[in-house]
């Protein structure tokens, strides 16, 4: 029997065991819980499927990747996947429940600029980060939510590139068709207003066309009626693939009198060949990736990976998505934790070494606004059926002018 | 010249949706169900045909009716096993739930949309054109060259379905039942094998419609959604279990369509269709060929 002294001793220990216990058992817990990150994006019908795919892809690499170097504070990385099926109400219904009843840390993988719209006042209010993988429209920087980055294209630089070769291959008349999505109508409008302010002599119409839709003949009758120099198609497969085949059928392209310049990033589709045959040919093509870029060494990781897993080329979607969670893990790094105030605090003053190059955002209030300014791009064009990216002939390069000369035309 | 040529690509065009209607509204005619899950029999026959030409090799001469044979089957798994237990037990078709109906062919739409979606993945396919001739070009006026095949294949099998319901025995038949189901069968007709040919014929017509216009709008899980919708504003149009009327109608709002998008506005080409459905059903709700019916 001990004394009164020996028993406090013996309590103290006790309760110091517990707590030891509970302190290591919560640490080792917390060690093994994972970082839930939160993931929207299309896997089935109406939206674009094959985009979700691709972004899909290019996250469960990044995941795989980051946690095999053991993930990010010591804790692995899950993504907790919500199919939107590019409904933007299901997209904001998405988000709300990986907040609520996930908890996910972080918001990322959304690709159509229709649903990042209906789901950016939600972060905003739930503070969450929110990092846009593949929304190119404007008007979401535009809204100004500090919780909400973007590290990949965006129309008006699209628009730009657009403007740059118009004004360079000195064509008078312009004929666009776009989809009638935010992304659509905004890239139809912004190079309406980028080529305005290059001073190009151009006479500039657009048509917007259903995504839904599959036959695009009586509009290309039009186009065909108004002979313009260059078509600008700013649309997403199924719906692109269909137009760029009407057109052909219609006999517009390939042909010696009118260009076709693609702003929708379709070449690097896993499909586009067994889409699209002649129509493809002599078509400028604007992308954000292309084999010639120079890749960072996780960029040349991601890549080499994608071609195991998948038998062939990456597209853009799939860097734009492994930089999307590497930016979540170097917030959570360079914060120390997954508070949001902290990681967004991080974001906003940093500097990534992303796939593709050093990523950064923007403070300019408006449609700058948390976006990455210098995002690569290229273009090039397509001359010969069957041609790889890295067969194409490269017209602009990140670090290169337009190079008009470059460009061929077709024999009628 | 471009007006005649929106009129001739109006007419293509609405002879795909005759195909797609004509079946619709001999399944109407029959058994009084709106059949939702239509558009995927259209679906079908594009996947159908573009895979057996693509991956198998099958000619092309072979995998058009092969599509019209797997969407026939399929369409009757469906009658056999979703359709008829609606009306089975129900002596007479007037006693039918037609709410079930609605409900069990929605669903089996959304269903059908999401299991191509699992098996074929998510990038469309494009069948091989009928011919290798680009275009057929008549002055200032230019055809598609598959187009113009693909509508003389449609305009065909049209005219042999018409000719088929009209004076054939069994075609015969599908007209006792559609007239009065419960009198037909008093006279001997195997209603419930009439009801399952219906079926058989209108999942054959939108798989060939599928089939046809596979090369121009790619097969994907989608891709019958949109022509499902105009073909029930066909059967509106046309009235309600009239086959000549769903092929009238067809036509009609192939060209209303083809020449609103080319002097209106495209952006209002699909919405003509619906502006159409609510004109005919103010001012002719029977249709142009339905006939006036009230219930007692």
């Amino acid at each position: 029997m001990g004394s009164h002294h020996d028993i406090g001793r013996t309590a103290l220990g006790g309760i110091a065991s517990v707590l030891l216990t509970l302190g290591v058992g919560g640490a080792a817990a917390q060690a093994q819980e994972p970082i839930k990150v939160g993931v929207t994006l299309t896997q089935s019908p109406p939206g674009s499927v094959i985009q979700g795919t691709e972004v899909l892809r290019g996250l469960e690499i990044a995941r795989d990747m980051f946690n095999e170097e053991g993930g990010v504070l010591d804790r692995p990385f899950e993504l907790i996947v919500e199919d939107t099926q590019g409904i933007p109400e299901r997209g904001r219904a998405a988000v709300e429940k990986l907040i609520t009843s996930d908890e996910v840390v972080a918001l990322t993988g959304e690709h159509q600029s229709s649903v990042c719209l209906a789901q950016t006042g939600l972060v905003a209010r739930h503070n969450v980060p929110y990092i846009n993988t593949n929304c190119w429209s404007d008007d979401i920087r535009k809204e100004g939510h500090p919780q909400v980055f973007s590290p990949n294209m965006y129309n008006s630089r699209v628009a730009t590139a657009m403007a740059e070769v118009i004004k360079g291959l000195e064509v008078d008349s312009v004929f666009a068709l776009a989809e009638n999505t935010d992304w659509g109508i905004g890239q139809a409008e912004a190079l309406d207003e980028l080529l305005e302010q290059t001073g190009a002599d151009v006479d500039y119409q657009y048509e917007l066309l259903d995504r839904e839709a599959r036959d695009f003949t009586p509009v290309i009758q039009g186009v065909r009626g108004e002979n313009p120099s260059l078509i600008a198609l700013i649309m997403l497969p199924p719906a692109a693939y269909v137009a760029l085949n009407q057109l052909h059928e219609q006999g517009v392209i390939p042909s010696e009198d009118t260009w076709l310049f693609e702003g929708g990033g379709l070449f690097s589709y896993p499909d586009f060949w067994e889409n699209v045959r002649e129509a493809a040919l002599y078509g400028i093509y604007f992308d954000l990736y292309h084999t010639e870029m120079a890749l960072s060494d996780l960029g040349a990781q991601v890549r080499e990976e994608y071609m195991q897993r998948h038998d062939g080329t990456p597209s853009r979607l799939v860097f734009q998505a492994a930089d999307s969670l590497l930016l979540i893990k170097e917030a959570i790094a360079g914060a120390g934790s997954t508070d949001p105030d902290a990681m967004i605090e991080w974001l906003q003053q940093a500097e990534v070494e992303g796939t593709r190059g050093v990523i950064s955002f923007s403070d300019e209030p408006g449609p700058l606004f948390q976006q990455w300014i210098d995002t690569p791009f290229v273009t090039f064009q397509v001359t010969e059926l069957d041609q790889t990216l890295e067969e194409t002939t490269l017209i602009s390069a990140p670090d290169s002018g337009v190079q008009i000369d470059q460009l061929h035309r077709p024999k009628n | 010249m471009l007006t005649l040529e929106a009129i001739v690509l109006g007419l293509i065009m609405g002879i795909f949706y005759g195909l797609m209607a004509f079946g619709l509204t001999l399944i109407f005619g029959i058994l009084k169900v709106v059949y939702f899950a239509h558009g995927e029999s259209f679906m079908i026959g594009a996947f159908a045909y573009s895979l057996l030409a693509l991956w198998l090799g099958v000619p092309l001469w072979l995998a058009i009716p092969s599509a019209i044979v797997v969407g026939g089957v399929i369409a009757v798994v469906v009658e056999r096993l979703l359709i008829r237990p609606l009306y089975e037990k129900f002596g007479d078709w007037q006693a039918m739930r037609d709410e079930y109906a609605i409900i069990v062919t929605f669903g089996l739409s959304l269903f059908l949309v999401n299991l191509a979606n699992q098996i074929f993945g998510p990038y469309p396919f494009r069948g091989p054109e009928l011919t290798d001739v680009a275009r057929f070009e008549l002055g200032p006026m230019i055809v598609g060259g598959h187009r113009l095949v693909a509508g003389a294949v449609g305009v065909v099998v049209l005219v042999a379905a018409y000719l088929f319901i009209q004076h054939s025995f069994w075609g015969k038949q599908i007209r006792a039942v559609a007239q009065n189901r419960f009198g037909a069968s008093i006279a001997g007709i195997d209603t419930r094998m009439v009801s399952m040919m219906v079926f058989a014929l209108a999942g054959g017509l939108a798989a060939l419609s599928g089939a046809l216009l596979a090369p121009l709008f790619h097969a994907s899980p989608d891709v019958g959604v949109l022509p499902a919708l105009k073909s029930f504003v066909i059967v509106v149009l046309g009235g309600m279990g009239s086959p000549i009327g769903s092929l009238l109608g067809g036509l009609i709002l192939g060209v209303l369509e083809s020449l609103g998008a080319l002097y209106i506005s495209y952006t209002y080409r699909d919405t003509f269709a619906f502006v159409i459905l609510i004109m005919v059903l103010l001012l002719r709700p029977q249709g142009l060929f339905g006939e006036r019916a009230r219930e007692v």
